[in-house]
């Protein structure tokens, strides 16, 4: 069973909202983290359409650096834009059949999006320390990637790729 | 071809790949810039106005320098003109000073002549020379005030100049040694051969009464024989100019060593002065005996 795709307006809409909630987790950076996660990685994405999740994903970065300052900002949002170009072109070369194969990616995509965004904000700024949002984000991945699955999937999808 | 040429028109989604192309690039290019990333445009600006930099620094260099050659040229222009002025000032004063000096030296030569001359020797000022015209003459400025008397002998440190022709109140007239009808007594230096002077003018003379046996050489000094009573003797006259032989005497020209076109100063013989004077003893300085033994 192939995975449907969700509609335009359904995707763009759980894109704002948890744009929103990226924003308003500023006092609570693991959450923080792994909404920007689940945003990156799950909901931006998708497949033949890069631009729409390529912006999203590029606000995700910027809202997540932004909320926090730092002295030369965009590493995020590099890295994020990177990421979602690539989820979505693997969405759409290696298409998904269930929700394990969706978690499984999920959590290796975690893994390279961890490594690239502390790489691309070392590049931006200065080293830093890693801290301990990539462990929760890979560990939180069953919750969150079960939580944008039933998002996308629940209800009536356009049928588009 | 023509078909791939076909497929590549710029259709929306290629204007949409070629826009996420560039996002990505330029935001990976803002990443790559790090931190600072004004610091690169600031480097960019600074290599790109090195040389009008340099150029500004050059040009205000030779303003600079200009400015400051301009400045030293103003100095050294006011310099010189001060240092001109000075230089005017200082001709100026020379040649008020130089007949001063001029007469100041005759001075110091003229009392040399007189510490040498064990003689009471009177000094007096030329005041006037009527030379130029036939049997002239100097006019001092000392007559019978000093006590001067026809006939006085008038000498200069170069040599005799002649005698007091006539003597006034305040000047007298000096009758130079080569007037026509001037006459001194005179003797050649090496062969002691005696003669009278007679003037020929233009400071030169003939030595007459000399005899065709003498042998006299040109540029032989002539000295005073003092038998004429106005001169002592020994005092120099002339120098030899030229030796002619004659019918019965030599014919001798002798150039006056006394410049009498030049004489401002004088000094006077006294009337009647004795026929030879001794010049003053001056005890030859003596020197202390050299130890033996001491360098």
């Amino acid at each position: 069973m192939r995975m449907s795709t969700p509609s335009f307006t359904r995707q763009n809409l759980l894109c704002a909202a948890a744009l929103g909630l990226i924003f308003l987790c500023a006092p609570f950076p693991q959450v923080q983290i792994v909404l920007h996660a689940m945003l990156v990685l799950a909901l931006a994405p998708r497949a033949g359409a890069p631009l729409s999740g390529t912006l999203w994903a590029l606000a995700a970065g910027w809202v997540l650096e932004g909320s926090h300052l730092y002295p030369h900002m965009g590493g995020t949002a590099w890295a994020d834009m990177t990421l979602t170009l690539l989820t979505g072109w693997m969405a759409g070369r290696w298409p998904l059949e269930g929700l394990k194969g969706w978690l499984g990616r999920l959590a290796a995509l975690s893994v390279l999006h961890a490594f690239l965004v502390h790489g691309a904000v070392r590049l931006a700024t200065v080293p830093y320390p890693w801290g301990g949002g990539w462990f929760w984000t890979l560990l939180s991945v069953p919750l969150w990637g079960w939580v944008a699955w039933r998002l996308l999937q629940s209800g009536p999808g356009s049928g588009r790729r | 071809m023509a078909l791939r040429a076909a497929r590549w028109r710029w259709s929306r989604t290629v204007w949409q790949r070629l826009f996420l192309l560039l996002l990505w690039l330029g935001q990976g290019t803002w990443v790559l810039l790090g931190p600072n990333p004004g610091r690169h445009w600031s480097q960019l600006a600074d290599v790109f106005s090195r040389p009008s930099q340099g150029l500004a620094s050059r040009w205000e260099g030779w303003r600079v320098a200009r400015r400051e050659a301009r400045r030293n040229l103003a100095e050294s222009r006011a310099e010189t003109a001060r240092l001109e002025a000075e230089l005017a000032q200082w001709k100026t004063r020379a040649a008020q000073e130089a007949p001063r000096l001029s007469e100041a030296d005759e001075a110091v030569r003229l009392l040399g002549l007189k510490q040498q001359i064990p003689l009471e020797l009177k000094a007096a000022r030329v005041i006037f020379s009527t030379r130029p015209a036939t049997f002239g003459g100097l006019i001092l400025d000392r007559g019978q005030d000093l006590g001067l008397v026809d006939d006085q002998g008038v000498l200069v440190p170069e040599g005799i100049v002649g005698r007091l022709w006539s003597v006034g109140g305040t000047q007298s007239k000096v009758l130079p040694a080569d007037a026509p009808n001037a006459s001194v007594a005179v003797m050649l230096m090496r062969s002691r051969a005696t003669g009278v002077l007679q003037g020929l003018g233009s400071e030169r003379a003939l030595i007459r009464y000399l005899s065709n046996q003498e042998v006299v050489q040109v540029g032989e000094a002539v000295l005073t024989s003092g038998l004429d009573r106005v001169f002592p003797r020994g005092l120099l006259v002339g120098y030899v100019a030229e030796v002619a032989q004659g019918d019965l005497e030599l014919r001798v020209v002798v150039n006056l060593a006394a410049p009498l076109d030049r004489v401002r100063l004088v000094l006077l013989l006294p009337p009647q002065p004795p026929l030879e004077v001794q010049p003053p003893f001056v005890a030859p300085e003596v020197k202390p005996p050299r130890k033996r033994g001491l360098p």
